[in-house]
């Protein structure tokens, strides 16, 4: 077997700053797929970017990248397009955001071929309807005409991988390429891409931060970790008996369905409800004037104490729930009760919505928007004090201190504007916000779902612990059946806003009774090695 | 094998997405139209009562000079028709531009549609020529200093700041004592006959009307492809092997364009109204340079024509620009917008 793509002592890194990749070698042999496993700002993406000779301007390289024998580090600029062209492809993370929004999909299929194909534009589109069909689509010819903000995110990463395989590539790079998609859709493109790998005998390099993933596609690991190579071997022996300390914790923080270590409900003591919701209806008006249904009488109670997961993919209606629990939007219908107070059926006034602010609070999903990027993290807290404790300038900021110290963010960082500090501790900053107005309901909406896997575990980890704590009851929207069975003991399971399951969590998990649940639960990656039992 | 049925695709467009492209166009030509027609209603009350607002009475301008004797004053008032309340006046005249007539003019004496006639071509002309160098030099300076970072940039940068700050009369004074006068490749005076002795009067008058708004253009050039330049789409083009100028030609530059046309539409009116004075500075016989005079002798009915004019060139613009942009991207045709 050759090298099909050989890495040997690549270093790069910026004049005056430190190493972003150092001496990383590793190598793909043909037909071989191999995964790349990384958390954000691991150096991943730089080091597959590098075998196709995309440098970042100004950077400082050394070692060497080579592409079937040819360097691209120091390969002329149409040896380098004669890889591009003919050799090596790559599949980016967001298909939305990697294909002209503003030309169609026939146009980002056939411009490759028309170019140095030699084909005519006839020829081409031929070409292209094949490849779409190839990788599972349907009413190829008219997605041919159509734009790229018609098609769905699962459907454009499909096109995506179609124009990768036109050009019949030895080295298949992937970049994260399920990153942005559903667990439903991901399990379709996993399988696509393995079977494309497989007929075609390509070599595989798979860039993602999820364990799981490359354990399922991929029969040898590399982990990355701040630019350095800190551990590689065979998938099966790097997850199951990881060396390095840094893959063991990765592994440890891996979310995984253990149903002994689902949380049981407290027992039922006829008290009230916290959160009671009757019927619950949310409608949306398309541009072209149909109705959406997002979501459609959904019924349930959340007790005191009690923590429920909300699950689905999206467009679910999971998102509506939330922000309709904290009067962000307002119901079509049914009803809605928070400590037995039934809302009103209209927005908000200022007055009510302050109140309802101490009974229900709620953390989002990137905590790099939820958070306003010029105050201080502690004057942010302290503010939430001042607003609703009605405490004074001094206690607040004593309060906020106290309060972010308890959440992991120590005195050094009260002064600090949300830019100076990482996702993880951002995300902190935002629920030490919302737990300031001592709410009695948290909600989570995808609360973890932007953060590195090692990083939500002690996300995850510090919710547990003002949950017992203070005594919360937690609502936590996600798509991950994982992370729910580690946090909730409830749970509730939505598909196109209709609620398709719900009850305690290890019952779902071990025997779900509806179709869809069962399918989440499928198309979670399995690992090779335990698909095919010796 | 649950996972391999869901590999199957949801059936492509919802009915909702795909209703959209075929009923959209028509109604999206007819609202901007019905927009303009208001936005043209409104100005036109605007212009046509303001000068009830201004001091003055045209009807004594015109006799200055001679002792007003009330008769003579009577008489021209109501030749005129400025004897009778604003509103039928205003009625009067719209009905009459509706008709093709925009009046006469107290100075000139006869038909304003006629002074207009005359003197539109050279405006018309110069703000064409201007065009034409704005669009042309905007973008290629644009385009290099977003391509090439580092020294061109700031070169292009720098210039393209101090040109923004010069204003049309100064631009035409140094153009003039340079080109005209010293060099003497261009007349300095004029607007010469039809045909290239024309273009050639009309060079540096178009380039004094345009500097500011060549900087202006590669400003937003420049900005709007460094915006596209970093974009993933960009990255995926490159990462196929296709050469810097079919990435550049057909990713960036396609992209970047919204804005670029959207600043075009608000530089019209700009143009129109900053040929006045550089009409004025190189004896033009254009209408900017007639409504100059106009206003100072109190012409309403020539000023009040140019104003609409003007008015209507700048929303007509904007609506044609409008109308464009979904053509060019086309998420805003389906309501979903750029972001």
């Amino acid at each position: 077997m050759s090298k099909l793509l050989e890495i040997d002592q690549f270093t790069l890194h910026f004049p005056g700053r430190g190493a972003l990749l150092n001496e990383v070698s590793l190598h793909v042999d043909d037909g071989e797929a191999v995964a790349l496993v990384g958390e954000s700002g691991s150096g991943k993406s730089l080091t597959t970017r590098a075998a196709l000779g995309l440098f970042p301007e100004t950077s400082r390289l050394s070692g060497s990248v080579k592409v079937q024998g040819l360097d691209t580090t120091s390969a002329p600029a149409a040896k380098l397009l004669q890889l591009r062209r003919n050799r090596a492809s790559m599949i980016f993370q967001d298909p939305r955001a990697g294909i002209n929004p503003v030309r169609t999909v026939g146009d980002f299929l056939t411009e490759t071929l028309v170019r140095w194909r030699g084909l005519s534009r006839e020829e081409s589109v031929e070409r292209a309807i094949t490849q779409l069909e190839q990788v599972g689509l349907r009413r190829t010819k008219e997605m041919m005409r159509q734009y790229p903000h018609q098609l769905s995110g699962g459907m454009l990463q499909r096109v995506m991988i179609a124009a990768a395989l036109l050009d019949s590539p030895e080295l298949l790079l992937c970049d994260e390429p399920t990153t942005a998609l559903d667990v439903t859709t991901q399990a379709g493109i996993l399988e696509l891409l393995r079977e494309q790998q497989q007929a075609r005998a390509m070599g595989m390099l798979f860039i993602t931060h999820d364990l799981n993933l490359a354990a399922s596609l991929c029969d040898r690991v590399y982990v990355l970790r701040k630019g350095e190579v800190v551990e590689h071997g065979a998938a099966c022996d790097v997850f199951l008996s990881p060396q390095a300390d840094y893959t063991r914790q990765l592994v440890g923080a891996t979310p995984r369905i253990e149903l002994d270590k689902v949380p049981t409900a407290p027992a039922a003591d006829g008290t009230m409800p916290l959160l009671s919701v009757k019927g619950l209806g949310r409608r949306y008006e398309l541009p072209g004037g149909e109705m959406l249904t997002a979501l459609n009488d959904a019924t349930f109670t959340l007790a005191p104490g009690g923590s429920l997961g909300v699950v689905g993919e999206s467009g679910s209606g999971k998102s509506t729930l939330a922000r309709m629990i904290v009067a962000l939007e307002t119901a079509d219908e049914g009803e809605l009760a928070i400590n037995g107070r039934v809302r009103a059926p209209r927005p908000l006034r200022a007055r009510e919505r302050k109140l309802l602010a101490k009974d229900v609070q709620i953390v989002f999903q990137d905590p790099y928007l939820s958070l306003d990027p010029r105050i201080a993290v502690g004057k942010a807290v302290a503010d939430v004090f001042r607003l609703h404790q009605g405490q004074g300038r001094a206690d607040a900021v004593q309060s906020a201190r106290e309060l972010l110290e308890r959440v992991g963010i120590g005195p050094e960082r009260f002064e600090s504007k949300p830019r100076a500090l990482s996702g993880g501790q951002r995300q902190r900053v935002a629920i030490a916000k919302a737990l300031a107005a001592r709410p009695k309901l948290l909600v989570l909406d995808e609360a973890t779902s932007a953060l590195d896997v090692s990083v939500q575990a002690q996300v995850l980890e510090l919710v547990e612990e003002v949950r017992e704590q203070l005594g919360l009851t937690i609502l936590f929207v996600t798509h991950d059946l994982a992370v729910v069975s580690r946090l909730c003991a409830e749970l509730l399971v939505l598909q196109q806003g209709q609620i398709v399951e719900q009850g305690p969590t290890a019952k779902i998990l071990s025997a779900p009774t509806s179709d869809y649940t069962r399918t989440l639960l499928d198309s979670r990656p399995r690992a090779l090695w335990e698909e095919q039992p010796a | 094998m649950a996972v391999t049925q869901l590999a199957a695709p949801p059936a492509p467009p919802t009915p909702a997405t795909k209703k959209s492209p075929t009923a959209a166009p028509l109604a999206l030509v007819l609202r901007r139209v019905g927009t303009l027609l208001i936005t043209l209603f409104f100005a036109s009350l605007i212009v046509f009562f303001s000068r009830f607002v201004l001091p003055g009475d045209p009807a004594r301008f015109l006799l200055r000079g001679r002792s007003p004797k009330p008769e003579a004053l009577a008489e021209i008032t109501k030749q005129f028709g400025l004897d009778k309340p604003p509103i039928e006046q205003y009625f009067t005249w719209i009905g009459g531009i509706l008709h093709g007539d925009w009046g006469r003019s107290l100075t000139y004496r006869q038909s304003v549609s006629d002074v207009l006639l005359n003197r539109l071509p050279v405006t018309l002309e110069l703000v064409a020529l201007a065009a034409v160098f704005i669009t042309g030099l905007g973008l290629i300076a644009g385009m290099l200093a977003s391509l090439n970072k580092g020294g061109w940039d700031r070169f292009i940068l720098i210039t393209v700041t101090a040109a923004g700050a010069i204003p049309p009369f100064v631009a035409a004074i140094v153009l003039t004592a340079l080109f005209a006068v010293q060099l003497g490749w261009f007349p300095s005076f004029g607007s010469g006959d039809e045909g290239p002795s024309r273009l050639w009067h009309l060079t540096l008058p178009a380039l004094a009307l345009g500097v500011t708004f060549i900087a202006f253009m590669a400003r937003v050039t420049r900005s709007s492809m460094n915006e596209q330049l970093t974009r993933e789409h960009v990255e995926v083009a490159t990462s196929r092997g296709l050469t810097r100028s079919s990435v550049v030609f057909r990713h960036v530059l396609r992209n970047a364009l919204g804005p670029i046309l959207t600043v075009s539409g608000v530089l019209i009116a700009g143009l129109l109204v900053s040929s006045a004075i550089v009409e004025q500075t190189f004896g033009l016989t254009g209408i900017g340079q007639l409504l100059v005079q106009s206003i100072d002798r109190l012409d309403f009915a020539v000023v009040q024509a140019i104003v609409m004019i003007i008015v209507t060139a700048f929303v007509l613009a904007n609506t044609v620009v409008d109308l464009i942009q979904p053509l060019i991207d086309p998420r805003i045709a389906a309501g979903t917008e750029s972001r």
